[in-house]
């Protein structure tokens, strides 16, 4: 019988707010699903659209995108920028056709353990009831290459 | 005296005047309607220019090669409304600077040529203040219009298709006069972003990366869905972003030489529709 399906999630986070939520999530003992790799970033002006393509590319199920409020940024305007090139990335991420599903984007704030825990319950919910991102990985075997992340 | 004639002298005025050290212009291609550009520094050469309504490859492109304009001398080039704001945001990327360029500016109307007044970059912006008017009224293109109604999986299967086609020649970034980057996010090896096998995954990849980094500077010229050798509707993907900075953050490419890159800069009450 084969295992059921676990979703792999790649959360791009900045160091001074989301991983620190993360980690208050930790410390609280809060319960949330291992289906997360975090990547800490000093800042979300620091993500790249790069960084989705990439987890993709090595064969994530779905990527998270999260920061500071806007008004929070420890380097005051890097998450407005951020926002910029999310909604463009976003839509272009939709006019090609990845689902909505399948990249988030969040506010969460160093006091926001809660919220971090809720929301990676509830995106990996989702994508476990989407299923394995089976489009894109279908053109990663044809590389060649096996999914690693 | 047609169109042609008119800026003939006056291609040949500015060079004899010594105001320019060359002038970009059209020249006959190798078939009937096709336009090669071409690169007149001699006065007497001005009669090799053709101005009808097969020029419509967006020249600006060239005044970035290396050392041109680099002397401080002006260069004539023939830019049509779109040129002209390519010379906006190449200045506004700090590429050139427009004093430089002396614009012998035209508009292809169906099979005509119109002339347009002005020789600076800044005597076109009123003229393109109305072309932003009439960009935000223009419906999206049909192909958008059907893509938009699929599901993601069958927009995903339409791309998929298109991009198995790319043979990742770059036509499309040597062609735009946008892509001036002297090392490509494509190019870079460590780390290597775009996988750089001739597979649909870094095709669909280069694509995606490509379309980005035009969001908000395309001007919809065309240059590159024309050089594509296999046809890939690349222009969906650029109208598709322009359409989003002009609705998200009312910007339109190249206004003016003083507008601020759409993803350089921001506004505190940027939308923000989608964000959790």
């Amino acid at each position: 019988m084969s295992e059921p399906f676990e979703p792999k999630i790649v959360a791009f986070v900045c160091t001074y707010c989301t991983y620190a939520g993360a980690d208050l999530a930790g410390t609280s003992r809060l319960k949330y699903p291992p289906n997360v790799r975090i990547v800490r970033l000093p800042c979300t002006g620091r993500i790249s659209p790069m960084f989705i393509l990439k987890a993709f590319q090595k064969g994530a199920d779905g990527v998270l995108v999260s920061g500071c409020h806007p008004g929070d940024c420890h380097f005051d305007h890097g998450n407005y920028h951020a926002r910029r090139r999310w909604t463009a990335f976003n839509a272009l991420l939709h006019f090609t056709g990845v689902p909505e599903e399948r990249v988030k984007f969040s506010w969460i704030s160093a006091a926001e353990g809660i919220k971090f825990a809720e929301l990676i319950d509830s995106i990996t919910e989702e994508i476990r009831q989407a299923g394995p991102f089976e489009q894109y990985h279908k053109l990663i075997a044809e590389t060649g290459s096996v999914a690693s992340v | 005296m047609s169109i042609q004639q008119q800026y003939r002298s006056r291609a040949k005025e500015l060079l004899q005047d010594g105001s320019v050290k060359m002038v970009i212009g059209y020249g006959e291609g190798t078939t009937a309607t096709r336009r090669r550009p071409i690169f007149i520094t001699n006065p007497d050469d001005t009669d090799r220019l053709v101005l009808d309504a097969a020029c419509k490859t967006n020249l600006a492109g060239y005044l970035l090669r290396e050392g041109l304009l680099a002397d401080q001398k002006s260069v004539a080039i023939f830019l049509s409304p779109s040129g002209v704001r390519t010379i906006n945001i190449l200045a506004s990327e700090s590429q050139l600077s427009s004093a430089q360029v002396v614009v012998l500016g035209f508009q292809i109307q169906g099979d005509t040529v119109k002339a347009l007044e002005g020789t600076k970059a800044s005597d076109f912006s009123p003229l393109i203040a109305k072309r932003k008017e009439k960009r935000k009224a223009q419906p999206s293109h049909e192909m958008t219009r059907k893509l938009e109604q699929m599901t993601p999986a069958e927009r995903f299967a339409f791309w998929e298709g298109e991009f198995s086609r790319c043979i990742k020649c770059y036509a499309c970034r040597a062609a735009c006069p946008m892509c001036w980057c002297r090392r490509c996010v494509v190019d870079n090896n460590q780390p290597q972003w775009v996988n750089t096998s001739s597979h649909t995954l870094g095709n669909l990849e280069w694509n995606l990366v490509r379309a980005f980094h035009l969001a908000g500077r395309c001007v919809e010229c065309g240059n590159c869905s024309e050089a594509c050798p296999v046809n890939i509707p690349l222009h969906l993907l650029n109208r598709r972003m322009t359409e989003e900075v002009l609705t998200a953050f009312d910007h339109y490419p190249g206004a003016d030489e003083h507008q601020e890159p759409v993803l350089a800069s921001f506004r505190k009450d940027d939308p923000e529709t989608f964000i959790l």
